[in-house]
């Protein structure tokens, strides 16, 4: 399914999934007015049923998990779902509690194996909680207007000195000869 | 009737062995049948007011479980703690809600984690727990671990059950909300439009802090999970149990680093308080309230952004002290952003409250006397405009409220327009504390010196959150672990007096007053409405309640 | 009351217009904003500090022992950017920056991985420590002490168990 369905308004449900509440006032704060996001087309709808894109805030506990299933069923094909925060993105600084389900790859694991239900396209905004500009650089993102800036990166060290009993007792020698061994400086 | 010090401390000696643990806190050890008499007087005759009831897990350090009923008196500025041991084998203590309705709910906490059986209580139900955990699995106690508990004893499956997809393809018809079919917080019984009784289900916020803090944090970790318990008052939090921790270690903070505490708890003092105005404006239809409070109130997110770094989650708080500093050009913008807000809201929120529509529908709303709210032991601005002068910066003095002049703002009426001027007036009084904090600060440390915990210490850290009175009750353990931790949040000694207020009141009015005690579940406040006569049953938010759209 | 009714309208009018034009102009945030924190490759010395302290456990540390190297993994996704990792590293290898725009259709992306080769033991032939973090130990080490720096925890208490014990004949 292609996101170039979501090319004018956006109609947003927004559900507390057991989060402490501080990243859903940051998306309240979105609409007051220094940062007005209803100038670009969203709006906060009352009932999943009239919503295009689901916006989670909050771990997913073990209590509200029916409620979430329900209300992910209910909003209508195409969606789009919005993780907001550290607790939907990963679970959290509580993610291995025995109250606490997951993040939002856990909630999609539970919808795979029991419902046969893939994956809609998915945000990740982390933060704790993330700033209102980020939650809009984040729909942003969702509906292809600016392009991502996080990339993952992978490093792995290439040459690493021999060490032999010389080396290690020498090392102010060796490092004056090779201009310098440059780890760990202060 | 004793009222020195020494009197109540005498007093308290018949009834069993007294030791102070730290500065203004005492601990007296009783029996089991005495439990009742000493409770009763501490809160009815001495002029104490209950705070909360901690249970605790002790086989490994003596073999017993262990009760501690903790009670503040103002008028002499001492804690007491009153301790009880229970049988491991078949725990049983008598229950004190029968004097203290107020400690129904922490009771009932009591026995969903450790098992403890409270005689004589009126319903001793589950209260915390989600509705499929198994019986007689007590999370709490010590001989069950996390990884048992995910793994072992709860499974997914039994969640599946009871989630059919086939209930969900339901058509709406009228203001009726699918996903939401089950009650979530309150259940309003209604003939017609007069709400004739409330029930209260909630806590699907229960994420387990206690255990995971327990088993895998250490206790400088614990500051950064105490934050995130609250989305609006996390500071305070983070406050109450640095000094629950310092306390107990006997460890010296610096004057400098108490001050730059005090500031940054004003600071969210008024944000929270400017934040509740908006609720409250939005509820009643009003949105031209709630963008302009809110739109005052970014100035001071802003500014606590330049002190800390974040908007929300400071961060600033380790045992011993505070991580980052205040310099002058910081002090300076602050002043300045000050005066700027209360210029702001001298003009436009005084102005808001004379409205003649905020005033009829606030006034006589919602009432709560004086002597409903000593049997509920509410706490914070809830008391306050009941008549009840109580305020944990006055008379249990922490941070550097010691040295600061300020006024405690007392009502009357107990409607919802009081508790509207509690909070305006502890705006006005916050912006003078914060100016009198910034204009002296000291110079000096940032961090205590030596921040050796030694183990098996009790600590009572008392914050004043915006909400009312925060406690956390600490015993710290060994290998730089707590044992024990048990934070109390404002809202649970408040939600019970909703049930109360809404008896009588009309449909419309329901969600003016529960938003006046300030909860904590601002952002998902589901009702479900019951039509005793009719016997039908619907569910609404309470914004469409509000604006009369609930038919 | 009317009059306070129009009294409202003027002030609303007075403050004006205060949107910010986010996302078509960027926006500053303050000195010292908490942002993504990120590993600089060139300094980090894989002690594994930072790990014992993140409190989501948003880094961790393990060693790959088939391929001889320790694995440093970040995780944005958990991140609560409280800066108890810069406070804690030895060598000022991670640090917060003021970036916070971290959005990614993927969470894939939200990870950093970096992996430092390690040093075999000279008696058991096991891995036990990252090249790097030999040599920084080595700069504070006495010279006459360092060979004992290139044995694994367990032959190094064997072998200078041994030293202490001819020393007191």
């Amino acid at each position: 399914m292609s996101l170039k369905l979501f090319r004018r308004s956006l109609w947003v449900y927004h559900l507390n999934s057991g989060g402490c509440n501080g990243c859903d006032i940051e998306v309240l704060n979105i609409f007051t007015p220094y940062h007005d996001v209803e100038r670009l087309g969203i709006k906060l709808v009352a009932s999943p049923r009239h919503a295009d894109v689901i916006v989670f805030t909050g771990p997913i506990t073990r209590e509200t998990l029916p409620k979430a299933i329900r209300a992910f069923f209910a909003v209508p094909e195409p969606k789009a779902v919005v993780a907001v925060g550290s607790c939907a993105c990963g679970g959290g600084i509580w993610y291995d509690s025995y109250a606490v389900i997951g993040g939002i790859e856990a909630f999609y694991r539970i919808l795979e194996k029991y419902y046969k239900v893939r994956p809609p396209p998915t945000v990740y905004v982390p933060g704790c909680p993330p700033k209102p500009e980020a939650i809009i650089h984040g729909v942003a993102v969702l509906r292809g207007v600016l392009k991502q800036k996080q990339r993952k990166t992978y490093f792995l060290e290439k040459e690493v000195p021999t060490l032999t009993r010389d080396f290690i007792v020498n090392l102010e020698k060796y490092m004056k000869q090779e201009g310098g061994i440059s780890i760990g400086k202060r | 009737m004793p009222t020195s010090i020494y009197e109540v401390l005498e007093l308290m000696r018949k009834y069993g062995r007294i030791e102070k643990i730290h500065k203004d806190t005492y601990i007296v050890e009783v029996k089991a049948d005495k439990v009742k008499d000493i409770c009763s007087i501490l809160h009815w005759k001495l002029g104490g007011h209950f705070s909360v009831t901690v249970g605790s897990d002790e086989r490994l350090i003596n073999g017993y479980f262990a009760i501690y009923h903790v009670f503040l008196l103002d008028e002499q500025k001492i804690s007491i703690i009153v301790h009880t041991k229970a049988n491991p084998a078949v725990p049983k203590i008598p229950s004190i809600t029968p004097i203290i309705p107020g400690a129904n709910w922490h009771e009932r906490e009591a026995h969903d984690f450790f098992g403890i059986v409270f005689e004589n209580h009126p319903n001793l139900e589950r209260l915390i727990l989600p509705y499929d955990w198994p019986e007689k699995v007590y999370p709490l106690r010590k001989d069950v671990s996390i990884e048992e508990l995910r793994f072992k004893i709860l499974k997914p499956e039994t969640v599946k059950a009871k989630a059919k997809p086939e209930e969900e393809y339901i058509v709406p018809i009228g203001p009726y909300h699918p996903a939401l079919h089950e009650p979530e917080y309150f259940e309003l019984y209604v003939e017609g439009e007069r709400i004739v009784d409330a029930k209260y289900k909630g806590f699907h916020v229960h994420r387990g802090i206690e255990k995971v803090a327990e088993e895998r944090l250490t206790i400088n970790q614990i500051p950064f999970i105490a934050e995130r318990i609250c989305g609006i008052c996390g500071y305070t939090h983070n406050v109450a149990y640095c000094q629950a921790v310092e306390y107990a270690a006997n460890i010296d903070v610096p004057l400098r680093a108490k001050y730059i505490r005090s500031i940054l708890l004003e600071i969210e003092r008024i944000h929270s308080h400017l934040l509740w105005f908006g609720v409250l404006f939005h509820l009643l239809g009003f949105d031209t309230g709630f963008m302009m409070t809110w739109l005052v109130r970014e100035k001071i997110m802003d500014l606590a952004e330049i002190l800390t770094g974040n908007r929300k989650n400071y961060g600033m708080n380790l045992v011993g002290g505070v991580r980052r500093d205040i310099n002058e050009g910081k002090i300076k913008l602050s002043l300045e952003t000050l005066d700027h807000v209360e210029y702001k809201l001298r003009n436009i929120l005084s102005k808001m409250l004379k409205l003649k529509e905020i005033m009829s529908r606030t006034k006589e709303i919602g009432l709560l006397s004086r002597e409903e709210a000593r049997k509920l032991s509410v706490v914070g601005p809830v008391a306050r405009a009941s008549g009840i002068s109580t305020d944990v910066r006055k008379y249990h003095p922490y941070a550097a409220y010691g040295e600061l002049e300020f006024k405690v703002p007392v009502y009357d009426a107990g409607d919802v327009y009081s508790r509207v001027l509690v909070r305006y007036d502890e705006i006005f009084e916050s912006i003078s504390m914060l100016k009198q904090l910034l204009k002296n600060i000291p110079k000096g440390d940032l961090m205590a010196e030596n921040v050796e915990v030694p183990e098996y210490r009790k600590g009572l850290g008392l914050t004043e959150a915006p909400r009312g009175e925060n406690i956390h009750l600490v015993i710290t353990g060994r290998e730089n672990k707590v044992y024990r931790w048990r934070p109390r949040a404002p809202s649970y000694n408040n939600v019970p007096s909703t049930l109360v207020m809404l008896k009588g009141e009309n449909l419309a009015d329901a969600p003016a007053i529960i938003a006046s005690i300030d909860p904590c579940f601002s952002c998902t406040d589901h009702v479900v409405v019951v039509d005793v006569k009719r016997g039908t049953r619907r569910t609404l938010r309470l914004k469409e309640i509000s604006r009369g759209r609930a038919r | 009351m009317k009059a306070s009714r129009i009294e409202i309208f003027k002030e609303a009018l007075k403050t004006g217009v205060v949107t910010k034009r986010y996302p078509f102009e960027p926006i500053e945030v303050p000195e010292g904003f908490r942002g993504k924190p990120s590993i600089d490759t060139e300094k980090c010395i894989g002690c594994g500090a930072c790990a014992s302290v993140c409190p989501p456990n948003a880094l961790s540390i393990e060693v790959d022992a088939k391929r001889g190297v320790k694995r440093i993994m970040l995780f944005l996704g958990r991140c609560i950017f409280c800066g108890r990792c810069q406070d804690v590293c030895p060598t000022e290898a991670i640090k917060l920056s003021r970036e916070f725009e971290l959005s990614s259709l993927n969470s894939k992306d939200l990870y950093q991985m970096v992996e430092l080769k390690m040093a075999r033991c000279e008696m058991c032939g096991r891995y036990y420590a990252t090249v790097r973090q030999i040599l920084f130990t080595a700069r504070n080490v006495p010279k006459d002490q360092r060979p004992l720096l290139l044995l694994c925890d367990e032959c190094r208490s064997k072998v200078s168990a041994k030293y202490i014990s001819y020393a007191r004949w």
